[in-house]
């Protein structure tokens, strides 16, 4: 039955998701060539006008000049520009795909209970013998297809990208896409933990749009007090592990070969896969004991 | 007992949307619903379904307490909701599929009986069909399996004359198959039409229980005289008897000779005769209160 019910969601939400792996994956492909234009042509330019790397790197990545604000929202790590690995790591924290995938896995899990119950489903649904719980499993089910599903894409997006634009083939440079891997298992945390929370949101409501609403609202909050508390250590700073984006650090993954060996970093890869199991425990339990409103 | 609810009440913080219902059910009868909007109709068969947790009280269908055991009851439930919305980007065909799967029940040939029956092309996306084509699908889905209750909310809301007719036809079937159904009603004629037996809500309390039965044995009639007559010995079969001078209004049941042989020796001018209805039931309850639907 639950089978059932997985398959059926599935069905309901492979548009959207080829949608967003399409995008994701075209976003690792102009990420790549960025990598190219800036690591080997634009640094050389101006290399060759005088500048020196030294000096670029210090104003735009150094403390004392733009540093804190563009490595807030460009990444946590000390990266070196004229690396192309360390230049592809940053298409896993750039914003824009963070936000494409933070707004699928928002957008799915806001549907999964508010989104039927807004539509009137739901009663049908349930008016089957299966419990509620199934209901919250089959969720679970589509999550731990989906995501990952997604993260493969996004890694293929990297691979296909720095192959296609010569990055994996410059030498003691060279970018390899292996080094990317452990990384997806962040980006699959940071999906879960919006999935996680978002439920719970959905199992509280009976409007979709107000589940939205909520989420993008605690999400966006999240992310700015995170940027915000790189900024301004003093006074914000105590305020970045209770976001989720603190504990988002795929870079330390890509860039570091030893990070296994980090409990820092398993740490917080936990708290990430927590948020969302925790997440979706309270929304099971609220789903299970909540009645269920006439569709309006 | 099929399905039996035990003062079974809900509350919306202050308002009561059901007082201590007390219903049976048992397995061949069907039973109807009747109130107005607001009465407490569709809230007591969605605390059956375990959509809502009563206040107190209980509910259980064959033995299974309708929230805490709520999918063991609802394996012995087609229901089908009164504001219907379904699956749009699903076909006729794959929602039946899809239903019936969750039930654990394979679709049998009975599937395409129901759907000549219903006249509708089931291959066809629900995103295209009228309201009226998407409560066929959910009607056919929930004839399918044969369940032993079946629950409608309004069932004939959308559906023109003949289909109501067909589908009327449909649950006395599923009742000579044994199968109990329980459905609410705005259209005294239909639930006049089909029932065993009605229950009455108003304001969330059950105010009558009606036998049907009973009620079609009796008639109403209506004798104008010619001249007045001082003073009627009725028969025993005549009931609650009105004496307006040249009108008389009373209720009979039994043979008709009986009747027929006392009103000879009256100076009848006319004689109205008709089956009671729920009509005047209803309307004690809903119109005296103005509160009619």
């Amino acid at each position: 039955m639950t089978w059932a019910l997985t398959r059926k969601l599935l069905r309901d939400v492979r548009v959207a998701w080829i949608v967003v792996a399409t995008l994701t994956f075209l976003f690792q492909i102009l990420w790549a060539r960025v990598t190219s234009r800036v690591t080997t042509q634009i640094l050389t330019a101006l290399q060759g006008a005088g500048v020196s790397l030294e000096v670029l790197q210090e104003v735009l990545l150094g403390k004392e000049f733009l540093g804190q604000m563009v490595q807030a929202i460009l990444g946590g790590e000390q990266i070196r520009l004229d690396r192309p690995d360390n230049f592809m790591s940053i298409s896993y924290v750039h914003p824009l795909p963070l936000t494409i995938l933070g707004i699928f896995a928002i957008g799915r899990a806001a549907n999964a209970i508010a989104g039927e119950i807004d539509r009137g489903t739901m009663e049908l649904l349930l008016a089957q013998p299966i419990r509620r719980t199934q209901v919250i499993v089959a969720h679970l089910v589509v999550d731990a297809i989906v995501f990952p599903a997604l993260c493969l894409v996004l890694w293929l997006g990297t691979y296909c990208g720095t192959w296609w634009m010569g990055l994996q083939a410059l030498g003691n440079q060279r970018v390899d896409p292996l080094h990317f891997l452990p990384a997806l298992m962040c980006v699959f945390g940071l999906l879960f933990a919006h999935s996680g929370v978002t439920m719970w949101i959905s199992s509280l409501g009976r409007h979709r749009p107000r589940v939205w609403g909520w989420a993008i609202t605690i999400f966006l909050c999240m992310f700015l007090l995170n940027v915000l508390g790189q900024i301004w250590e003093e006074p914000l700073g105590w305020i970045r592990p209770y976001t989720v984006h603190y504990h988002y650090l795929p870079q330390c993954m890509i860039l570091h070969d030893d990070w296994y060996g980090s409990a820092n970093a398993w740490l917080h890869l936990l708290v990430l896969l927590g948020v969302g199991a925790i997440g979706y425990l309270f929304a099971w339990v609220t789903f299970c004991r909540r009645d269920l409103p006439a569709p309006l | 007992m099929l399905l039996r609810t035990e003062q079974l009440t809900k509350h919306y913080g202050a308002i009561t949307a059901l007082d201590h219902l007390d219903l049976e059910v048992v397995p061949g009868e069907i039973v109807g619903i009747l109130g107005p909007n607001g009465s407490g109709k569709s809230t007591a068969l969605r605390l059956l379904l375990g959509f809502l947790r009563p206040t107190s009280g209980r509910a259980s269908i064959n033995g299974h307490d309708c929230w805490s055991d709520s999918v063991n009851a609802r394996r012995f439930v087609s229901y089908l909701p009164g504001e219907l919305r379904l699956y749009e980007n699903m076909t006729g065909v794959q929602l039946i599929d899809f239903l019936s799967r969750l039930r654990n029940y394979k679709p049998t040939d009975r599937l395409q009986k129901l759907q000549r029956l219903f006249d509708i092309d089931i291959e066809r996306p629900l995103a295209q069909m009228s309201s009226g084509m998407k409560r066929k699908i959910t009607l056919m889905q929930i004839l399918l399996p044969e369940t032993p209750l079946v629950i409608l909310d309004e069932p004939t809301n959308t559906l023109d004359p003949n289909m109501r007719d067909h589908l009327l036809g449909q649950l006395v079937e599923s009742a000579q198959r044994g199968q109990a159904v329980l459905f609410s009603s705005h259209v005294l004629t239909e639930v006049e039409h089909v029932c065993d037996r009605v229950a009455i809500l108003q304001q969330g309390r059950l105010v009558h229980w009606q036998n049907m039965r009973e009620l079609r044995e009796v008639r109403r009639v209506r004798v104008t005289l010619s001249q007045p007559v001082a003073n009627l010995a009725a028969p025993e079969n005549v009931a609650a008897l009105e004496n307006h001078g040249s009108d008389l209004h009373f209720q009979h049941r039994g043979p008709l000779p009986e009747l027929l042989q006392w009103l000879a020796q009256l100076p009848v001018a006319d004689l109205k005769m008709e089956p009671m209805g729920l009509s005047e039931i209803y309307q004690k309850y809903h119109r005296l209160n103005g509160t009619s639907s």
